[in-house]
């Protein structure tokens, strides 16, 4: 939590840097899909609006990316199974454009390739559909983000660990289910969160949620078995539809689930709300 | 003989290749990975073929490269920029066959004259050479090759990539159609008398002539020997060749194409960095003019010749105001010495002793003095009795630290005045000690130093930085000033009285030192003790 803080700061405080003489690149990149078995997948994007989706045809990926070429340069490269995408600084300073014309990255994955995903954002605003993409690993780090995660459909690969490493952001995660994956570790700094806990879940997964100083609101469907276990300082739980027995709260039907989820949550200052939905 | 053979075979492919292409049915090659970067300056595409082969054609600042090779220049804007631009617009949303497709289906705009045609022509006939993967079915003499090109392990593409000798073929066969001899590997000998129908193309091999030919004579990688009488009725075309002798007669002229490819990339050369030169040039000359014309120009934006002389006016008005500050603040300070000398005095001994506190005091009041002025006037006007009291103290309360802070810096600069005395630094030695007046006036004028010799370095021109540099000194030393004048003045409560210091306690440090930790209490009657004291 502390490193994902640290990055909340740091992106904050080079963010404002609002600086004239601007000179936007745009730069289209795609690569077709080869013999491929597996590709770990780096993105890095240090400020603008995001997007990524699944890809249609036969392309390993696709990247449409509009930076300004006097902070950023480019950074397409496939060496082997290992894809390197986004942009990296070269040192002279931080901009963010005027009136919402900032920099843009949009990109696209093929789907059924299996993906190993490692995104890490500043401050950005991302909207991400992971839905369609068959992830076998999923490491996503924000700054001071904005960002909409959705996995609108299932993941047929599945994980064992799926991380999510947030600093100050206004951070939604739709259909988790879908991730198909053993366990979510969630560690937010601060800010408003938003984790909707439904999708198909097809094996009983643990969330652990590590939050400093925010809201967070836990969307659950009905039918889905639910634990939560709250250790923290000053947090109010809106546990409505939980039962306590002994340290955790449970959910009316939590004997009778098909599929159970075990949530940790540890935060410092804040609000729970649980909210069920059908 | 084999080798013959195969060498034989790889310069049919060659040129089968650069002279049949219009003739067989054309394949595209796979594109795997595609880049269109487009940004004000520049339009850059990148394409990497399955067989690793890769095709870079830019658009940037002026020039044409292709694969890093600048090829020719355009001007930004111009119809075969557009042009291009418009393609990457397409290609950037295409990919593999469909990209491959449009790319190759791209011709040179036909509204295009002079060197920008053949520039777009240059562009095109890259884009179509990278693309097209074609069947070359080609016979020659003895022997007959089928080829495809664009297949990943092929030969061709081997002796694509690995020579460059293939490039010069191109050129020197270009426009070559008909008939024509070729030899390849050997030497050849036209003997006088002989006549030789159509093209005589000779590679890696030496051409002795004494005959006639009747066409071009070409030489890729060897020499050629033009002897007397001898007579050549089209052009002598050299690719990496030499012309050892020529006392012959060449209807067509002699062009060696590695001297002219070199030509033209200088020519290219020379041309864009005079177009660089001119735009430096003009770019300079206008921040020149412009700032002539800034000279000239007087506050309201007019013309007017006496503008050069304005830095003159402002360096001497704002000197001026500087002397009148320091009049100014000299006779606040002979005032306070005339009414409030004492408390003057106390002020100044905190300064001298206790600068560090009184500056962190003075900062942390000067911080405090907005929320307390707002708490004040909050809490007295909750009550009827606090009211008239807040109506004073809204506008007094101000009107006290600004006094407060004037007072402290005052007191400051006389202490500066006095060091300034005691100092043997030129300049001051009118300085009086004894007398504030002088103490106050020279301290203000070294306080002040900085503001003023920037006020004059101003008057000067290009010395903006130093003229900056000194205003920030001054202002750094003034902040200092008046933080630690303002914390001495709330530490002494306006030199009411004497800041409590830490002193030396030769009791508790006898104590300290004999280990005694009991107190004894004496009895000392009455009389003496007054007599102990009046001794004292």
């Amino acid at each position: 939590m502390r490193k994902a803080i640290w990055m909340a700061a740091v992106t904050a405080a080079v963010a404002p840097s609002l600086l004239a003489g601007q000179s936007w690149r745009t730069v289209n990149t795609s690569h077709v899909i080869e013999d491929t078995d597996e590709v770990r997948v780096f993105v890095e994007y240090a400020a603008g609006r995001l997007k990524m989706r699944a890809a249609d045809g036969g392309v390993l990926y696709r990247m449409k990316l509009r930076y300004d070429e006097e902070v950023f340069e480019p950074v397409s490269d496939l060496s082997g199974d290992r894809l390197r995408l986004g942009v990296e600084s070269i040192g002279r300073g931080f901009r963010m454009g005027r009136r919402g014309q900032g920099g843009e990255l949009d990109l696209e994955f093929a789907r059924g390739i299996p993906i190993d995903m490692d995104l890490k954002f500043g401050a950005v605003q991302a909207d991400i559909d992971l839905g369609g993409l068959a992830l076998t690993d999923l490491d996503l780090s924000t700054g001071a983000s904005q960002s909409r995660i959705d996995i609108s459909e299932p993941n047929s690969m599945g994980m064992a660990t799926a991380r999510f490493e947030i600093g100050a952001a206004e951070f939604e995660a739709r259909h988790l289910g879908n991730l198909n994956a053993e366990r979510i570790e969630i560690d937010a700094g601060v800010g408003e969160i938003t984790l909707w806990f439904d999708g198909r879940w097809q094996r009983d997964a643990r969330v652990s949620i590590d939050m400093g100083l925010g809201a967070l609101e836990l969307r659950i469907p009905e039918g889905l078995g639910v634990r939560l276990e709250k250790d923290g300082f000053l947090v109010s739980l809106d546990s409505e539809g939980l039962v306590k027995r002994g340290d955790a709260y449970y959910s009316l039907d939590w004997e009778d689930a098909d599929r159970r989820v075990r949530i940790d949550l540890d935060a410092a200052f804040g609000s729970v709300k649980v909210v069920w939905i059908r | 003989m084999p080798k013959l053979l195969f060498r034989s075979t790889l310069a049919a492919l060659g040129i089968g290749l650069l002279v049949a292409p219009s003739a067989v049915p054309a394949q595209l090659r796979d594109v795997v990975s595609k880049e269109v970067a487009v940004s004000r300056s520049e339009a850059t595409l990148r394409l990497e073929f399955t067989d690793d082969g890769t095709l870079e054609i830019a658009f940037e600042d002026g020039a044409v490269l292709i694969n890093g090779d600048v090829v020719g220049v355009f001007v930004p804007g111009d119809d075969l920029e557009a042009e291009w631009r418009s393609l990457l617009s397409q290609a950037a949303s295409l990919d593999d066959g469909e990209l491959a497709l449009t790319l190759s289906d791209w011709s040179a705009p036909t509204n295009l004259a002079g060197e920008l045609a053949n520039l777009a022509q240059s562009v095109d006939r890259a884009l179509e050479d990278a693309l097209s993967g074609f069947d070359v079915d080609f016979g020659s003499g003895d022997f007959r090759v089928s080829q495809s090109i664009g297949d990943g392990g092929s030969l061709l593409q081997m002796l694509l990539r690995s020579t460059s000798e293939l490039g010069l073929l191109q050129q020197a066969m270009n426009g070559l159609g008909g008939d024509f001899n070729i030899h390849f590997g050997e030497d050849v000998d036209v003997p006088a008398g002989s006549t030789v129908d159509g093209p005589l193309v000779v590679i890696q091999g030496n051409v002795r002539i004494a005959g006639e030919v009747d066409g071009d004579v070409i030489v890729v990688d060897g020499t050629l020997e033009l002897l007397e009488e001898s007579r050549v009725r089209g052009e002598v075309r050299l690719a990496d060749a030499r012309l050892v002798r020529n006392l012959g007669t060449v209807e067509g002229g002699v062009h060696d194409l590695l001297d002219e490819e070199r030509d033209l990339q200088a020519e290219i050369r020379n041309q864009v960095r005079e177009e660089v030169r001119a735009e430096l040039r003009s770019q300079l000359g206008r921040e020149l003019r412009d700032a002539a014309r800034l000279e000239f120009i007087d506050d309201d934006g007019g013309f007017s010749l006496m503008a050069p002389f304005r830095a003159v006016g402002n360096g001497v008005s704002h000197l001026f105001k500087n002397l009148m500050s320091v009049f100014v603040l000299g006779l606040i300070g002979v005032g306070v010495v005339t009414f409030a000398g004492p408390n003057m005095d106390t002020i100044a001994e905190t300064v001298r002793r206790s600068p560090g506190r009184s500056a962190v005091v003075g900062l942390a009041g000067t911080l405090l003095l907005v929320p307390v002025w707002l708490l004040g006037a909050v809490v007295l006007c909750v009550s009827i009795i606090g009211i008239p009291v807040a109506l004073a103290w809204l506008p007094l309360f101000p009107l006290a630290a600004c006094a407060a802070g004037v007072m402290g810096y005052v007191v400051v600069a006389r202490n500066t005045g006095e060091w300034l005395a005691d100092s043997e630094y030129p300049w001051t030695g009118w300085i009086r000690k004894s007398n504030s007046v002088y103490t106050i006036f020279g301290g203000l004028l070294a306080l002040m130093l900085a503001f003023m010799a920037a006020n004059v370095i101003s008057i000067a021109p290009f010395l903006g930085f130093v003229t900056g540099l000194l205003a920030f000194a001054g202002a750094v030393i003034t902040f200092f000033a008046i933080q630690i004048g303002f914390g001495a003045v709330l530490l002494t409560r306006a030199g009411r009285r004497r800041e409590r210091t830490a002193s030396f306690d030769v009791d508790a440090a006898w104590e300290a030192a004999m280990g005694v930790d009991e107190e004894v209490d004496f009895e000392v009657p009455g009389d003496e003790a007054k007599e102990a004291s009046d001794h004292a």
